[in-house]
């Protein structure tokens, strides 16, 4: 035979099946262009020398993780489809003659050409628009200064190799394929699917349980940080239990109608139920993977929509003040610091609004009742526990609270004030070692602080009597690492462009750090570009990983219509030989697959539903606390897909309904 | 009494950018009475699907009137025309038919379904069927699962369970071998004694020679028909095989 024989034949198969390869390839081609962009944004050079880019980094390594994971899951199951689909063309080689030994060859010769072209096309693709979503990820993440964007050899090599690895697999499943089958199955694979599915209760059952305990947890959770603890687990069991449902709970509740006659035989059931059953039977794997992929694009896209959106809100929570300054009140010269700071505030001209300095001394203790203990009890030591009772507490002297508030308040030896960030505190007296002070006012404003859901732990300032209780106090409870003396703060805020302020704020880091290094520094606007980075790196991987799951979406249901199109045509014409009317059967028809189609969609906002709660705790983890925020970024999630799930649904079944006539 | 009576049927098929234009029905006219057997039979490509198809109401002739228990077909309005169909015609195809979807019982059970027949009665008609076609085992199986001979079988069950004024069969046997095609014919011999009027296109002589008429069909007209009248099968099938090769000589008119 003509060396070429194979290659040929590889090639005029492709063609011919142009209508399921061709999408094949375009998913490949998304995978490897996905899967190269995030590697070279990974591991560009620029990026490491941005302040804060190590989570950054990190999140974008888990990108490359997920879309990994993705790619390998997603062309197995596109590969099997299309390998299922064709096996009636695999029989008839066999029975005119090829040994299966050439049929191997053609398949290999099918994924070479696969292959090349998916991985040339996906490499330069990734090229192209990978410098453009890196510029896109600098503007999300408000990085002004421009930074180069090279080919990335490393990551040409990754994808190529990752790849490689992906096709080779995909073959050896396609040599077994046709290595286990006699030339009857392989004519007969496309009509395996129209057995009479087997259901079976105990599956059923299991996914019951398993989604009930699954949105039992989603439901239960009452912290952020069980919701962090508990939110995967919750996942596996809904995991578990769309498909479990999905694949055998569908077919024995249909199975049931089918057993009660009375139902079953009316002219709208009986063909709607059959029909039902028979493509639950082939779709309920898809159909999983599509309510999967969809409770997955909707929780990514709203979490890290609400997080991007809301951290303005945020960093207030975290810095009370744009600018905080604190050293130890004995060896810190503040009079040298604060004219360090006009000084650079007068080079930028940049205007400062309140400004105030007060002593202090900050531990951090754990509250069991009214006393507050240096450890924790040992055998206590959970996690829980320690989020339950670890208190962050900041002592300050009477007369620079009265001098701040402008009030005059007086205090004994043995008493307190005190500000809780959270809910109020709830003894009336507070214990340090063997010294019990009486709380004589709970207040409800502070100059340092302002009062904020508190998830984790407590914040509390007590205001104490004077300069020596404090230093009592603090010597009592200080650790090994705290500093040795009490500390003096400044704290103001600043006005102005945000640019400047950026600015401002690194020269004075280091203006004041280079007269005294033990001094520490907080700013907001430092802050900022960490926050930016975090959040807008979240929003970047969930706007890319949303966007690939919703394409993959868009496959599963495009392959869907095409491989019942098919069938349907042939059934839409038998019906109407033995007496139903056109418009009825179009009718039926169209209603299963509406049915077919939304019920995926249906299951994902059940779904979404139920993990409201666990995402608003998580969230709230990361002091997002404005629910009406996350519910609206949710339903406007839900709402914008639904229209794109519908939109793909029409186009699809716009060309099934071709086929069908 | 007549059941069936096709008058000056005309049909010409239009491509669809309206160039070629096939006669596939010149002019054909005859009658079946009740609990006759017809056969039609024809060269391929001389119009006998395109007959049937007008028969069973699934398409519309050019011109021409038929007429079943009085009643024009023709003229039935699209929105009653399924209903009609249901409730006065069986059918049997080459291919079966047979939808994968359903047990050969709810196949057979569709027509009724259809027309809103409660299960008890569906179920003691399907009994006493079942039982003559020799079927009765295979009820609870589905289509991929039976033989070729048992598929049709099964159709002929669907298209008997109505109790249908005329049943049509296009080419039934085409798909069987030898053994279940006459299996088939003796079902069909055996029903039409039992007073099943039928209407059957084939193109196998042997199954043409049950029949008690043949019709024949050559460029879209009747061309010549044979009464049984008291030959037995064999002569029938001699009497056929002559007028066949006749035809296909292109032949002068016969007798
Ligand atoms: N839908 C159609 N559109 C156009 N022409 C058609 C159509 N259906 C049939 N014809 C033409 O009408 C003529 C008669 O076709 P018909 O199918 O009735 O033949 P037949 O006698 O059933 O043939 P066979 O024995 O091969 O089944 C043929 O020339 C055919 O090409
Ligand atoms: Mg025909």
């Amino acid at each position: 035979m003509n060396k070429f024989f194979y290659p040929k034949l590889a090639l005029v198969n492709l063609k011919k099946n142009g209508n399921t390869y061709i999408p094949y390839i375009l998913t490949c081609i998304g995978s490897i262009m996905a899967f190269y962009t995030m590697v070279s944004i990974h591991s560009n050079k620029g990026l490491d020398q941005m302040p804060g880019s190590t989570n950054l980094k990190f999140i974008l390594f888990l990108g490359i993780i997920v879309i990994g994971i993705f790619a390998v899951i997603f062309l197995f199951y596109t590969n099997s489809f299309l390998i299922k689909r064709r096996k009636k063309e695999l029989g008839l080689y066999s029975i005119l003659g090829l040994e299966k030994k050439h049929i191997a060859r053609v398949l290999f010769y099918e994924t070479v050409f696969v292959t090349i072209i998916s991985l040339s096309l996906g490499l330069i693709g990734g090229i192209l628009i990978g410098k453009l979503l890196f510029l896109l990820l600098l503007n999300i993440v408000h990085f002004k200064s421009p930074l180069s964007f090279h080919i990335d050899y490393w990551g040409l090599l990754i994808t190529t190799g990752v790849f490689l690895a992906i096709f080779s697999l995909t073959l050896v499943t396609n040599f077994l394929q046709v290595k286990i089958s006699n030339p009857i199955d392989l004519l007969k694979g496309g009509q395996h699917g129209e057995k009479e599915p087997k259901s079976s209760w105990i599956v059923t059952l299991i996914g019951i349980i398993s989604l009930g305990t699954g949105y039992g947890i989603a439901l239960s959770v009452e912290t952020p940080l069980e919701a962090l603890l508990l939110f995967f687990v919750a996942v596996v069991f809904v995991i578990i239990g769309t498909y479990a449902l999905f694949i055998s709970g569908s077919i024995t509740l249909l199975k049931q109608l089918k057993k009660n006659k009375k139902f079953y035989y009316q002219s709208r059931n009986f063909i709607s139920v059959s029909g039902m059953i028979y493509r639950m039977k082939q779709n309920a794997v898809g159909l999983a993977n599509i309510c999967i992929l969809s409770t997955m694009v909707l929780v990514t896209l709203s979490t890290t929509v609400s997080l991007y959106i809301g951290q303005e809100g945020m960093r207030r929570d975290f810095y009370p003040w744009d600018v905080s300054i604190m050293g130890e009140a004995a060896n810190t010269d503040f009079a040298a610091v604060k004219a360090i700071v006009e000084l650079e505030k007068e080079k930028l001209n940049v205007r400062s609004g309140d400004e105030i300095s007060f002593d202090l001394a900050h531990f951090r203790a754990f509250q069991e009742g009214s006393h507050f203990l240096k450890d924790m009890v040992e055998d206590e030591s959970t996690d829980t526990m320690y989020y339950e009772r670890v208190s962050n507490m900041t002592l300050i002297p009477l007369d620079d609270y009265n001098r701040l508030t402008g009030g005059n308040k007086s205090l004994a030896e043995n008493e307190m004030l005190i500000f809780s960030v959270g809910d109020n505190y709830e003894e009336q007296t507070l214990v340090f070692g063997d010294d019990q002070y009486l709380i004589t006012e709970q207040l409800e404003a502070i100059p340092m602080d302002f009062k904020k859901t508190q998830d984790m732990g407590h914040t509390y300032y007590l205001i104490v009597k004077d300069d020596a209780v404090m230093e009592t106090i603090y010597q009592t409870m200080k650790n090994d690492d705290d500093p040795q003396t009490t500390l003096h703060a400044l704290m103001f805020n600043l006005e102005g462009d945000e640019e400047i302020l950026n600015a401002f704020s690194a020269n004075m880091r280091a203006a004041v750090l280079q007269s005294n290094p033990d001094i520490n520094i907080q700013n907001l606007y430092e802050a900022l570009t960490e926050l930016y980075f975090f959040f807008g790196g979240f929003l970047f991987l969930g706007v890319f990983l949303g966007s690939l799951f919703m394409m993959a979406t868009v496959l599963i249901i495009y392959f869907k219509q095409i491989s019942e199109g098919y069938e349907d045509s042939e059934r839409f014409v038998i019906m109407q030989k033995v007496g139903m009317d056109k418009t009825e059967v179009k009718k039926t028809i169209s209603k299963q697959i509406l049915m077919v189609f939304f019920l995926p969609l249906a299951g994902a906002i059940i779904h979404v539903a139920f993990a409201f709660p666990v995402i608003t705790k998580m969230l709230a983890a990361f002091r997002l606390t404005n629910i009406p925020l996350i519910f609206l970024c949710t339903l406007v999630g839900v709402v914008v897909y639904a229209l794109v799930y519908t939109g793909v649904y029409l186009l699809t079944a716009r060309s099934y309904y071709k086929m069908i006539h | 009494m007549r059941l069936l009576e096709v008058k000056n049927l005309k049909k010409i098929y239009t491509t669809r950018f309206g160039g070629n234009q096939v006669q596939a029905l010149s002019n054909v006219s005859f009658s079946v009475e009740q609990g006759e057997y017809v056969a039609i039979m024809g060269e391929s490509g001389s119009g006998k699907t395109t007959l049937l198809n007008i028969l069973a109401s699934l398409d519309k002739p050019t011109s021409g009137e038929v007429f079943l228990d009085g009643k024009n077909i023709v003229t039935i309005k699209d929105s009653e025309i399924s209903a009609f169909r249901r409730d006065n015609l069986g059918f049997v195809f080459q291919d079966f038919n047979l939808l994968d979807t359903f047990s050969i019982q709810d196949n057979i059970f569709l027509p009724l379904v259809l027309a809103q027949k409660s299960y008890e009665e569906m179920n003691s008609r399907i009994k006493h069927l079942s039982q003559r076609l020799e079927i009765q085992e295979l009820l609870q199986k589905f289509p991929y699962e039976v033989s070729g001979g048992q598929k049709q079988r099964a159709a002929v069950a669907r298209a008997l369970i109505t109790q249908p004024k005329l049943v049509l069969a296009d080419e039934p046997t085409g798909a069987l071998d030898s053994k279940a095609a006459m299996n088939l014919l003796k079902i069909f011999s055996t029903i039409n004694d039992l007073g099943q009027t039928i209407l059957m296109v084939t193109h196998s002589v042997a199954a043409a020679s049950h029949a008690n008429r043949v019709l024949f069909i050559k460029d879209g007209e009747i061309y010549n028909q044979i009464y049984r009248g008291s030959m037995s099968n064999d002569d029938m099938y001699q009497k056929i095989s002559f007028t066949l090769s006749v035809l296909a000589s292109g032949g002068e008119e016969l007798e």
